[in-house]
């Protein structure tokens, strides 16, 4: 247990040692942890960005629906104004036309029987003055009695 | 050494070192020449271990990471151990250590600490196993045969090989590491305080500038006892530790049965103990190097 000549061989080896360790161990198993480190609260950071972002454009999105919402329901109720004035306005046309067509046929009829009524008249009175000549021959006469005959005819 | 087996023998022989050095007849590790060495004789046992256990650190923080190291992969098996191990000492070297920047300091603390709990676990192994182990690989290979006068004359049988399995044990190996910091802590004070301020330090207080001398002693006894404390404490814990283990072996060896296997309790219980002493001491080595550098880097206003 003398002191001897291995304390400074014991140095000599412990220097070595930590200079082995300095230079070659202890430098990139740090720098690997210090980035590993690094990269991890990088990414936790990243994470909370993403999830801000995700309520944000979460927020953005129900902005944008409530809106579209609102403006679909705005031109529905457009369209069915619209609509309902279409039909309006197609039906009171419609009657107009029925009207129209109505009163035309109502006319022609009116003319139709004029007519007939007239041709009747004309038979008749032609009839009834080939009747009355074949009774009264030559006692009358068409020049002598035209004042009367024509009388007749509008009596009729 | 002594033929027939005595407690006094038991015991001297388990704190004898085996030491090699250069006698007037050359090179020698013969333990009757020790006294014949003076100071140029090694401790070859206490510095085999070390130098082993000290690769065996390297080695094992070496392999533990992958080839292609890169924060990427993510760390497996011992690769998380050794990563604990850094973190620990760069928590250490940050509380203590503060602002100034050193990168030497870390990897110092990282290898003493490791390398001086390694060292101090081999008092864990049974005290007998790894000397009557070498005892007898020695004399198998070297042993001294009287008929040829073959072999190494001193090695007469497995007992002539005195083999101390801790280097804590030795003064020489913590003083050696002691001194390695003393001289880091001389290195750092002269190049980051600058020579004029360390000898300021050194010489200008507890008392000014008027008594030099005085305040030279004082600081010198003060600034010496720091590596002399650090490697003695580590010494003497160890020391007493080893010295417990080789009285409880004496139980089981030189008495009767009962106290015999009273022996292998306490055995236990000493180890289980141990082992908060043999990591404590790493730590506190550690923590005191790096307190100690930490010295050499304040620039102290007084």
């Amino acid at each position: 247990m003398n002191i001897n000549a291995t304390l400074l061989a014991q140095a000599v080896v412990m220097i070595v040692f930590v200079a082995i360790c300095w230079r070659y161990i202890y430098p990139p198993i740090l720098a690997v942890m210090q980035e590993r480190e690094k990269k991890i609260s990088d990414g936790l950071e990243a994470a909370k960005k993403a999830d801000d972002s995700l309520e944000e454009a979460k927020l953005a999105y129900d902005k944008e629906l409530s809106q579209a919402k609102a403006e679909a329901a705005e031109i529905l109720d457009k369209a069915n104004t619209r609509a309902s004035q279409i039909v309006s306005d197609a039906s009171s046309k419609a009657e107009a036309e029925a009207d129209k067509i109505m009163a035309a046929a109502s006319t022609n009829i009116e003319n139709e029987t004029n007519k007939a009524k007239e041709e009747l008249r004309q038979q008749m009175s032609d009839i009834i003055i080939d009747t009355t000549q074949k009774i009264l021959d030559d006692e009358i006469s068409k020049e002598k009695h035209e004042e009367i005959l024509k009388k007749a005819a509008k009596e009729l | 050494m002594a033929s027939e087996l005595t407690t006094e023998g038991y015991i001297s022989h388990h704190l004898t070192n085996l030491t090699c050095g250069k006698t007037l007849e050359g090179w020698t590790c013969n333990p009757y020449k020790v006294d014949q060495m003076g100071f140029w004789a090694f401790h070859v046992d206490s510095l085999l271990w070390s130098v082993l256990l000290g690769s065996i650190f390297i080695l094992v923080f070496k392999m533990a990471m992958p080839k292609n190291l890169d924060s990427n992969s993510t760390p497996k098996g011992t690769q998380n151990f050794v990563e604990m191990c850094i973190e620990f000492v760069e928590d250490n070297v940050q509380s203590l250590f503060g602002s100034a920047k050193n990168p030497l300091i870390a990897p110092l603390a990282l290898t003493v600490f490791a390398w001086i709990l390694l060292m101090n676990l081999m008092d864990l192994v049974p005290v007998d196993f790894l000397p009557v182990l070498a005892g007898h690989i020695a004399y198998a290979l070297f042993g001294y045969n009287e008929v040829t006068g073959g072999g190494v004359e001193w090695i007469k049988g497995p007992e002539s090989l005195y083999f101390k399995v801790v280097p804590t044990t030795d003064p020489n190996i913590t003083l050696g590491m002691a001194f390695a910091v003393f001289i880091l802590t001389i290195y750092y004070s002269i190049t980051v305080k600058g020579a004029k301020a360390f000898l300021a330090e050194l010489t200008l207080h507890p008392f000014g500038k008027w008594l030099i001398p005085v305040n030279f002693v004082l600081e010198m006894v003060n600034f010496i006892a720091k590596p002399i404390s650090l490697g003695l404490r580590l010494f003497g814990n160890l020391y007493a530790g080893e010295m417990i283990f080789i009285l409880i072996a004496l139980m089981l060896f030189f008495s009767s049965i009962p106290v015999g296997i009273m022996g292998f309790g306490l055995h236990l219980v000493w180890a289980l103990f141990h082992i908060l002493i043999v990591a404590l001491q790493a730590f506190i080595f550690m923590a005191l190097t790096i307190a100690y550098l930490a010295m050499a880097h304040e620039t102290e206003e007084h």
